[in-house]
């Protein structure tokens, strides 16, 4: 494997001395004196670069860090879908280079890493970031350059903002599925354990509004600090409540002691979530039946049935044999490369304007979860979303298949199409029970 | 409360004891006693996880051989790393937490390198023990135990045995301790190879009930740091009371109040004991002494 | 000759307030070196435009890195907390920013985070030092601190945790502080790309000549007299307690300047409760170890020049980066325990000393207090 990517970087740095020459005859013929920086960049402002430079795109993710579990798949799925486009002739007729530095889950780095990519690099399209912090960390930069950036994480939801395309399921999309599906199933008594921030704080808004909805409740709700990862308190007041079934976005390695530890106190209510699984592929890591009767809200995951993910896992596996997991966001990753694509194409052009307006008109692909749109007015995706159970030798089984749109950001009047925008919008402001 | 939750919060209070305990207990012998700094504390937590889940995986070893396995390793880990760096480090206080600071990424990193980004997990034995609408886990209980165990081990190790006192002599005085004969030398690393097998106890304790990955170290570092510092210089009186202190606030503040404000709690509690205590637990018990002695 | 004699009593009456035995270097030599790199610092802007928004971030961390090197290495206070007044400014700076607004935002944002950041320093000096809180208890103590702001911080992402309109965004963190100029009405300064280069280089530069003359002056043998024996300093009638405050209070000043400067070049005002991890507490530290502590300038190019070296790692995308800087951290502690300050103080001197026999000997070059291998353990 150390081998092939080697070969990589040498193909990417002869590239890179053919953009220095290009640039500089680039230079040489505009001499207005704007640039030369002699880091390879010209010093345009924008990345609205033309179609005679190599085109290039930068993959920013955590391949060390906090948030390498999740975030180096994210990166091998885009390596390859890069690398297959390249073998298939290009984008226009030109193969497409990859800046993709490793941000080691650190927020500070991202903003410096972004910036370079933006300006130095010049790259075409951007895709950043696991965590909604790092979304939030380089979003400012992202907007002053007005870059194309494609966020891939399923995520709290909200973000409105006219160069962003947040392409992961929403906690909308996600708990849409799997909250009504286990209120049918076990009945209306749930009760919350989440992360004790951003995301965790806003799903939990979340299944109180789809409670209300679907005329449930949410008995208690206990949010966890980051770094908690003993839940014998927790337990037991989940035990003293004794809830229908639970409902867990908890995140990261500390939270991810709570499925043992529950499996271990016997506690044997069923647990729905959006976070579990389909990121951090605990139903593979933990010993089972840590995960037994568990039910998680996902637009993909490895397992799910059918030729046309079959076929993508295998070559994921054939071009990364030692890859631990393809998850959710590797897949959200490699279908926006493709769509990224796409956009070029239709517009001839790799100007980012051009390319956005091109998103923005409207645009399906054929992805590995099922053929899914981009909803132009929000930047999201409509995506196919299922539920995925674990049993108690951790087989994966799904259900429950539905085609759920980016509703919330309608609800609440993003149009990106009509009026520029660069927010976040929160449930709290629109829902009475957020 | 009924008698149920009283039970519940025991066993609360239990479970932190144990997990505060045992994250401190070989920091408390190493930067308690022999003034290294170690911010790779969590690394040698780190070690034991991993020997202990690899040789149960790998090898197919029972889980309380492979946790042998695991102190084991984490022991030779100890010796080797005592022999290359740490001994350069000795009464370089400060200077050991920039070295270990640097190992401690260097371990991270390396185990991320050589065996990815998590390990299979290892289930937790012996479930739970019931009590009316409530369980809680054995394996956590027995854990307590084991805490307490390691506490009086070190006690009549440290303060019984002929090898206890010529340590203790060798951190104290090291130039007297010589001149009485005790390799000095030797002294340092036999003290810093049970910290370090301590350590790694800890790691192969905790890896049945966490998930193990490159950063699975890091969770024990705050509250190792924060327990040995509230402690003071008494390995054993000071880890057991500020143990006890710590995890008698925690896990009363988190059963009343929540997780968050359990975590909030225990920390504002060692800012506001380190200052009404300069010198821990330790110092604080050794003024009433003196006082006493001085009064009679 | 007596031109060149007069020329020598001004640039040593200049010299004079910037020296003493408790800087290195103290000699011509040094100063031209040293006017040498202010130049080219300056010039950094027309010469290299990409490098510009690098080096002003992290000469922005300088100042966090100067203020540990002068508790730490001048007064002895091993604060691992630093960042919690680096952090505390920069939110302090965000509050007032968001809620007036502007370049007056901005303005007043600085003078409420430099107080804020003061204050808070100031009340847990006291709270410390008047407990009898010493040695290896104040640098845990000073990192709990630290952590418990980034638990707290972390959990306020709720729309009830927001003072006027500055919602504080928990773990997301908090946009949106105006940090494109600063003044007031019709002035204002423009704090974006050179501009802002420039502001934090010349800040830079006053605040290291400013140490400099500060540690050389009776308050700085204080300080140091503090730090090599609190008990005995205190017998000839110094009040340490005091002297360890106000230390401590100006470099919690110090800390939060560097947060505010952090905030003008943050894109969009932004910031989060990553700045008090404990990753972020832990940089002062490594920079104050690596330049060499007792050293203004070398803990200064070590922050530069660490953080530059990390960042450039990291672009690599190399797997062994973290590995790569760990390993430097260890061997540098192991080879020289000072720091590199120390060291390139010497071997400057030896090829001096070696390249011309003529050159008169600067008796006060061989610093007092360049530390050697036992000295350096306290």
């Amino acid at each position: 494997m150390s081998d092939r990517r080697l070969s990589r970087r040498r193909a990417l740095a002869t590239g890179l001395s053919g953009v220095g020459l290009a640039l500089a005859g680039c230079l040489a013929e505009e001499g207005d004196g704007n640039g030369g920086n002699g880091d390879g960049g010209n010093g345009e402002t924008t990345g609205t670069t033309g179609g005679d430079d190599a085109p290039k795109i930068a993959v920013l993710e955590d391949r060390s860090g906090n948030f390498a579990l999740n975030g180096t798949a994210k990166w091998q799925a885009s390596l390859l879908a890069v690398e297959e486009i390249n073998a298939d002739g290009g984008v226009l007729g030109e193969e497409i280079e990859v800046y993709d530095p490793d941000p080691q889950s650190d927020n500070q780095r991202y903003v410096e890493l972004t910036q370079e990519a933006i300006v130095d690099e010049e790259v075409d399209a951007l895709w950043a970031g696991y965590s909604s912090a790092t979304r939030e960390a380089i979003r400012p930069t992202v907007n002053q350059h007005d870059q194309l950036y494609f966020y891939t994480t399923q995520y709290e939801g909200g973000v409105c903002d006219e160069t962003t395309f947040a392409v992961g399921a929403t906690a909308r999309q996600q708990l849409g599925a799997v909250v009504p599906y286990l209120i049918e199933e076990y009945g209306p008594r749930i009760y919350t354990v989440a992360a004790d921030y951003n995301f965790g704080q806003l799903s939990g808004d979340w299944v109180r509004i789809l409670a209300e909805e679907h005329d449930a409740e949410v008995v208690d709700e206990e949010y966890i600090p980051l770094d908690v990862s003993d839940f014998g308190s927790t337990i037991n007041n989940i035990q003293g409540e004794d809830p229908d079934f639970i409902m867990s976005m908890l995140v990261g390695e500390s939270h991810t002691a709570f499925y043992e530890q529950r499996a271990n106190t016997g506690l044997d209510i069923p647990i729905g979530s959006s976070t579990t699984m389909a990121q951090g592929y605990e139903h593979r890591r933990l010993d089972p039946p840590a995960l037994t009767d568990m039910y998680v809200g996902v637009n993909y995951m490895e397992e799910i049935t059918g030729e046309r993910n079959e076929d993508f896992v295998d070559r994921f596996y054939e071009e990364w044999p030692d890859a631990e997991y393809l998850n959710q966001e590797a897949q959200n990753n490699y279908f926006s490369v493709y769509m990224w694509k796409e956009a070029v194409e239709r517009a001839g052009t790799f100007d980012q304007e051009a390319v956005i307006e091109e998103l923005e008109a409207g645009i399906e692909v054929e992805a590995p979860e099922g053929d899914i749109e981009l909803d132009p007015a929000t930047h999201h995706m409509t995506h196919h979303m299922r539920v995925g159970h674990a049993d108690e030798n951790h087989e994966v089984t799904f259900s429950e298949e539905q085609y759920i749109e980016p509703s919330f950001l309608h609800e609440v009047g993003c149009d990106l199409t009509e009026e520029s925008e660069q927010t976040q919008y929160e449930p709290g402001e629109y829902y009475d029970e957020a | 409360m009924d008698p149920y939750q009283l039970l519940n919060l025991l066993f609360q209070f239990l479970d932190s004891f144990a997990v505060i305990v045992l994250a401190a207990v070989g920091l408390a012998i190493i930067f308690g006693m022999m003034g290294i700094i170690n911010l790779a504390h969590g690394e040698f937590i780190l070690v034991g996880a991993y020997a202990t889940v690899l040789s149960y995986h790998r090898i197919g070893l029972p889980l309380v051989v492979a946790m042998l396995v695991g102190v084991a390793i984490t022991t030779v880990y100890g010796v080797v790393l005592e022999r290359l760096i740490v001994r350069h480090l000795y009464d370089r206080l400060l200077d050991s937490m920039v070295a270990t600071w640097g190992i401690s990424l260097i371990m991270i990193q390396g185990v991320r390198i050589l065996w990815g980004n998590s390990l299979d997990g290892v289930g937790t034995p012996f479930g739970s023990v019931s009590y009316g609408p409530y369980s809680y886990s054995t394996y956590r209980l027995v854990l307590a135990g084991i805490a307490v165990g390691v506490l009086i081990g070190l006690y009549v190790l440290f303060a019984r045995t002929d090898f206890g006192m010529r340590a203790r002599a060798t951190i104290q005085d090291k130039e007297t301790a010589r001149s009485m004969g005790v390799d000095t030398d030797r002294m340092y690393l036999s003290t810093f190879a049970i910290g370090s097998a301590l350590a790694g106890l800890t790691g192969a304790l905790y890896a049945p009930t966490r998930s193990v990955g490159p950063e699975f170290g890091q969770e024990y570092v705050v509250e190792a740091f924060v327990t040995v510092v509230v402690g003071g210089a008494s390995v054993i009186v000071g880890t057991s009371m500020a143990g006890g202190l710590l995890a008698l606030v925690k896990s009363g503040a988190t059963n009343q109040w929540g997780q968050f404000i359990g975590l909030a709690a225990m920390l504002v509690t060692a800012i506001v004991a380190i200052r009404l205590m300069p010198d821990g637990i330790t110092g604080l018990l050794e003024d009433w002494r003196r006082a006493r002695r001085e009064s009679e | 000759m007596s031109a060149d004699s007069a020329l020598e009593t001004i640039t040593a009456r200049v010299r004079s307030p910037f020296e003493g035995p408790n800087t290195t270097g103290n000699s011509n030599a040094f100063w031209t070196a040293f006017v040498l790199a202010v130049v080219g610092l300056f010039l950094v802007p027309a010469v290299s435009p990409g490098h510009v928004s690098d080096l002003t971030l992290f000469m922005s961390y300088a100042f966090l890195a100067l203020s540990l090197c002068f508790i730490w290495g001048y007064c002895g206070i091993l604060s691992f907390g630093q960042v919690a007044f680096f952090g505390v400014a920069g939110y302090t700076f965000g509050i007032v920013g968001i809620n007036v607004g502007a370049e007056t935002g901005a303005l007043l944002g600085v003078v409420a985070a430099l107080f804020v950041a003061t204050l808070f320093a100031a009340a847990l000096g006291y709270f410390m030092f008047y407990g009898g809180v010493r040695d290896v208890y104040v640098t845990i103590m000073t990192l709990v601190v630290a952590l418990v702001l980034n638990t707290f911080m972390g959990q306020t992402a709720g729309s009830e945790w927001a003072i006027g309109d500055a919602r504080l965004g928990g773990f997301n963190g908090m946009v949106g502080a105006p940090n494109r100029a600063i003044g007031t009405g019709s002035v204002a300064i423009d704090m974006t790309g050179d501009g802002l280069y420039y502001v934090v280089l010349a800040l830079l530069i006053a605040t290291y000549l400013g140490l400099r003359a500060l540690v050389n002056s009776r308050f700085g043998y204080a300080m140091v007299a503090t730090r090599e024996d609190e008990d005995r300093t205190a017998m000839f009638g110094y009040n340490t307690k005091f002297i360890k405050l106000a230390v401590f209070t100006f470099g919690g000043t110090l800390a939060g300047l560097s947060g505010v400067l952090f905030m003008f070049w943050s894109p969009g005002g932004y910031i989060n409760p990553d700045v008090f991890g404990i990753t972020a507490a832990a940089m002062p530290v490594i920079w104050a170890s690596i330049g060499g502590r007792t050293s203004l300038l070398g803990t200064t190019t070590a922050a530069v020049a660490l953080q530059y070296l990390d960042q450039r790692l990291a672009a690599s995308g190399s797997e062994y980066a973290l590995v790569v800087i760990g390993a430097l951290l260890l061997f540098v502690i192991l080879v020289m325990p000072a720091g590199v300050a120390p060291y390139a103080e010497r071997a400057v001197d030896w090829i001096r000393d070696g390249v011309s026999a003529k050159l008169r000997g600067d008796p006060e070059s061989e610093n007092e207090n360049a530390p050697s291998n036992s000295e350096v353990t306290k």
